[in-house]
């Protein structure tokens, strides 16, 4: 798009010049999310500072007929911020303030931009945390987190973004800024907060959200079971949950995660073994340590070599920097990389690994898994190489067969990574045309003109605009 | 507890009862219904019926209640499918024959149908530790008024394939779909449950201990507070009902610390309760005092931010003195349910006008205040859901979009719905 055309000027005249972006190799930045296989070029990057700025924004795209779209932290896993037929993207970054924190009434308003992990920081020393804890905390913002409805390693405890987000504001597709619940837990109506989180941007763009505050846990217990098997651990994870006991966090990595985050990190990980178990216990303190007494007991039913325990808080702290940064390490290894996101039965869990197992001897190629265990919710990290058209080929496969595998057993197609291009095409797996036909209509009444975020989630015939 | 009976609805008699066992039926009957343009008021047990604004007309009352079985369960992955007019307590009972439980606890416990509970977003007090119905849910099953059947969610704990869609019908009170089926996701049962009561001669003192249990480290299920004493037992005080499940170590050192916070606070007197006497005093959170007079009493429902309960309470019992006042929050999570009992047909009129002051308090401290049960000459005075404001234009498109006939409960949701 060129300097001199009359969207452009509008948006210079709206944002001031340094806030739009129009160049080649400064939009490159923006072609792509964390989900780096999908490629598309927006025409504009413009970084507004409010609601009413955005608000401009939407209806200058509308009066042009240009599809727009919001960006956070760009950390996305399944393409929802890619930009199909280009157009307008708003880039949330410079909306990243804390307005306001009522530790009273366990709550904060912020501004979409604000990075998931700087809001714990903000009242982590009043004794208060932000909950959802996706592994991209460190960067990711809460405004993608509420488009995706995240999830994180402690929402098995404490539930996903939809658990813990009141009230919000947003620009609707017609520009008109509204707010959907509030400062209470009851809003009046229809949920449209809810029916908001989750809905990966197609609906509007939120500008504002008022977010619940966690007390933190007066104590901490953090195991670390080692098992030769990927079998064993799987069968330890199943057996716990039928125990009736819900830890805090109940994560797993294989032996390829294993060696691939002890190569970055150094955390002591035994390189041996063929899975390890993270399972974490938190509230009072009293009473904690009989509880683990029960887990190291089924961890060894399951033929654990080993039961490491967190010493201190530190200690706890670089366990889960290696957990969480797992994805990362394993970039290490190959040049690209897809992570699925299938959720199962917990029952399924040993299945599903087997399974996996499998498809990735069948196609050749390599397989990671990082995952949250307690929640059934699998991250196989598909490992391949893009320039080899064959092996992209057989990664498709390997795909497909996983997630059609999952919905075999009960189970979905994401837990908490979104769709977004990168699985519209499988929503058939799940969902009826009934279905997909009635959310289309939601959307349309949100959405009518297709200008928001379009061509998104639900399967689409014609050839998108995506380089692969 | 007035059950507001199938009967009549605000005066307003259903022509007809309709009780489908079928989801075909179910899809036949919203298809005709919706040709004809026949209005329609969906029910599991009718415990939440009063729920809403007077209907002009009901050409058909449908109930749920044969959609009663146990769809699927596997203990193992915590989780449940059960038909939409199964009676809550039912469910219950099948959970705890595994040691597992939903944990809710909400009005009508004994009647409530799993439906109804969705389709009112029904919360009790447990939602201070384990969130409203609203979070407990996973899937949905729906026929739409075009008689198509759609499914919402899933059965798995973790699940963002498309739209929530459960989010639009928790909560939409039967306007926008019949539910047919409901996914929970479960709970072990805790292996200890102890009911602290402590008494207060000072409402101030009771909300203060409420608040600073709240804020401390403790993990309560719920902290509750009544203004005059619990129905059916010899409190007459203000007091504070506690719950306080899980390791009986955990328990037991929660208790000490309740304790010491309520010692610091003026308590009067403290009880530790289990057994027979603490279900008793657990079901009192699930029902509300019928009032002597010959109106039966009116229930409110109030959701503020929690910080403004003590004050909100207080403007509460001056206003509310010409008639018997009973109030009980759910202090942690900003629910005040006000009663008000013993007036007369002439008292009406002030009755409005009291309720009306109340609910412009609410909303100008960004809450509200909603008649779950109101006699027909209040309902007349005043809207039982209040301003629903900019939204109600959405509202109103989803509602016609997905019942263009304008046939599931007409009128009586808010915005005119």
């Amino acid at each position: 798009m060129s300097k001199d055309e009359p969207l452009v000027l509008e948006l210079i005249d709206l944002l001031g010049y340094e806030n739009v972006i129009i160049d080649d190799i400064s939009l490159k930045v923006y072609e792509c999310d964390g989900a780096e296989f999908f490629k598309a070029l927006p025409d504009v990057v413009v970084f507004p500072d409010s609601a009413e700025e955005i608000s401009k924004i939407v209806k200058l795209a509308n009066t042009y007929n240009k599809p727009y779209i919001a960006r956070g932290a760009g950390t996305g896993l399944s393409g929802g911020t890619l930009p199909i037929n280009a157009g307008i993207m708003i880039a949330m970054n410079k909306m990243d303030r804390i307005l306001e924190v009522d530790l009273e009434n366990r709550q904060a308003v912020i501004e979409p931009g604000v990075v998931n992990l700087m809001l714990t920081q903000a009242v982590q020393d009043k004794g208060y945390h932000y909950a959802p804890d996706p592994s991209s905390q460190q960067a990711c913002s809460i405004g993608g987190n509420i488009a995706e409805n995240s999830g994180g390693p402690h929402t098995l405890k404490y539930g996903v973004t939809t658990n813990h987000i009141l009230g919000m504001e947003v620009v609707l597709p017609n520009g008109e800024i509204i707010e959907f619940g509030g400062p209470i837990e009851e809003d009046l109506g229809y949920d449209l907060r809810g029916l908001m989180i989750g809905s990966e941007g197609t609906l509007g763009i939120v500008t504002k959200a008022i977010v619940r505050l966690t007390r933190n846990p007066q104590a901490y217990y953090t195991m670390l079971g080692v098992f030769e098997t990927i079998d064993n651990a799987t069968n330890a994870v199943s057996n716990i949950i039928a125990d009736g006991i819900v830890p805090a966090a109940l994560e797993m990595m294989d032996n390829f995660v294993i060696r691939a985050v002890e190569a970055a990190f150094s955390w002591g990980l035994p390189t041996d073994a063929g899975a390890v178990l993270i399972v974490e216990l938190d509230g009072v303190e009293v009473g904690m340590s009989d509880e683990a007494d029960q887990i190291i007991r089924i961890l060894e039913d399951h033929h654990t070599r080993e039961v490491r325990t967190a010493k201190d808080d530190e200690d706890r702290k670089k366990l889960w920097t290696a957990r969480k940064h797992a994805f990362g390490a394993l970039g290490l290894l190959a040049p690209n990389y897809i992570t699925q996101d299938g959720t199962v039965p917990r029952s399924q869990l040993p299945k599903m690994l087997q399974f996996v197992g499998e498809v990735s001897k069948k196609y050749d190629i390599p397989i990671a898994n990082v995952f949250h265990a307690g929640d059934g919710n699998l991250h196989p990290i598909v490992l391949f190489d893009k320039r080899d058209s064959d092996q992209v080929e057989r990664v498709h496969m390997v795909n497909k067969e996983i997630l059609q595998a999952c919905v075999d057993v009960g189970g979905t197609i994401s837990g908490e990574h979104g769709i977004g291009v990168e699985k519209q095409e499988f929503m058939p797996l799940i969902f009826s045309e009934e279905d997909m036909d009635f959310m289309v209509t939601i959307r349309n009444i949100f959405n009518p003109k297709q200008l928001c975020n379009p061509k998104k989630i639900f399967p689409i015939d014609e050839t998108i605009g995506v380089t692969p | 507890m007035q059950n507001t009976n199938f009967s009549k609805i605000d005066g307003v008699i259903p022509k007809e009862v309709t009780i489908p066992s079928s989801v075909s039926e179910i899809q036949s009957f919203l298809r005709h219904v919706t040709k004809e343009k026949l209005s329609v008021i969906p029910a599991g047990s009718g415990s939440k019926l009063s729920i809403g604004n007077p209907p002009p007309q009901i050409d058909f009352l449908l109930t749920m209640k044969k959609f009663n079985k146990v769809v699927e369960y596997i203990p193992d992955d915590l989780t449940i499918t059960v038909g939409s007019g199964m009676l809550l307590k039912d469910v219950q009972k099948i959970l705890a024959d595994n040691n597992q439980l939903l944990p809710t606890n909400p009005p009508y416990n004994n009647e409530a149908t799993v439906g109804g509970i969705v389709a009112t977003n029904s919360s009790g007090p447990h939602r201070l530790r384990y969130g409203a119905t609203r979070d407990l849910i996973l899937g949905l099953r729906v026929v739409q008024t075009n008689g198509t059947i759609i499914k919402a969610g899933g059965k798995v704990v973790k699940n963002v394939a498309g739209y929530d869609i459960n989010k639009l019908y928790i909560a939409s009170y039967g306007t926008l779909g019949i539910i047919t089926e409901v996914s929970f996701k479960l709970f072990p049962k805790p292996a200890v449950e102890r009911t602290m009561l402590l008494n207060f001669n000072q409402h101030g003192h009771a909300l203060r201990t409420s608040t600073e249990i709240v804020k401390s480290q403790l993990l309560p299920v719920f902290v509750s507070f009544f203004s005059a004493g619990i129905p059916d037992t010899e409190v007459l005080e203000p007091c504070l009902l506690i719950g306080i499940d899980g390791h009986p170590k955990t328990v037991a050192w929660q208790i000490d610390q309740i304790n010491s916070i309520a010692n610091l606070n003026g308590v009067v007197q403290k009880e530790v309760y289990q057994d027979h006497k603490q279900s008793q005093l657990r079901s009192s959170l699930c029902a509300f005092p019928e009032g002597n007079g010959s109106n039966s009493a009116v229930v409110s429902r109030i959701n503020i931010k929690p910080s403004n309960v003590g004050n909100f309470i207080s403007s509460v019992l001056d206003l509310t003195s010409p008639f018997s006042t009973y109030v009980m929050s759910h202090i942690g999570n900003g629910i005040v349910y006000l009663i008000l009992s013993d007036f007369t047909e002439e008292q009406i009129g002030l009755l409005a006008n009291t309720l009306t002051v109340l609910r412009k308090q609410a909303v100008n401290i960004q809450g509200n205040l909603i008649l779950e049960i109101a006699p027909l000459g209040l309902k007349n005075l005043m809207d039982v859901w209040g301003e629903v404001g900019q939204k109600s234009q959405l509202m109103t498109q989803i509602k016609s979009e997905l019942d263009p006939a304008n046939v599931l409960n007409p009128g009586r949701f808010v915005a005119g719905i």
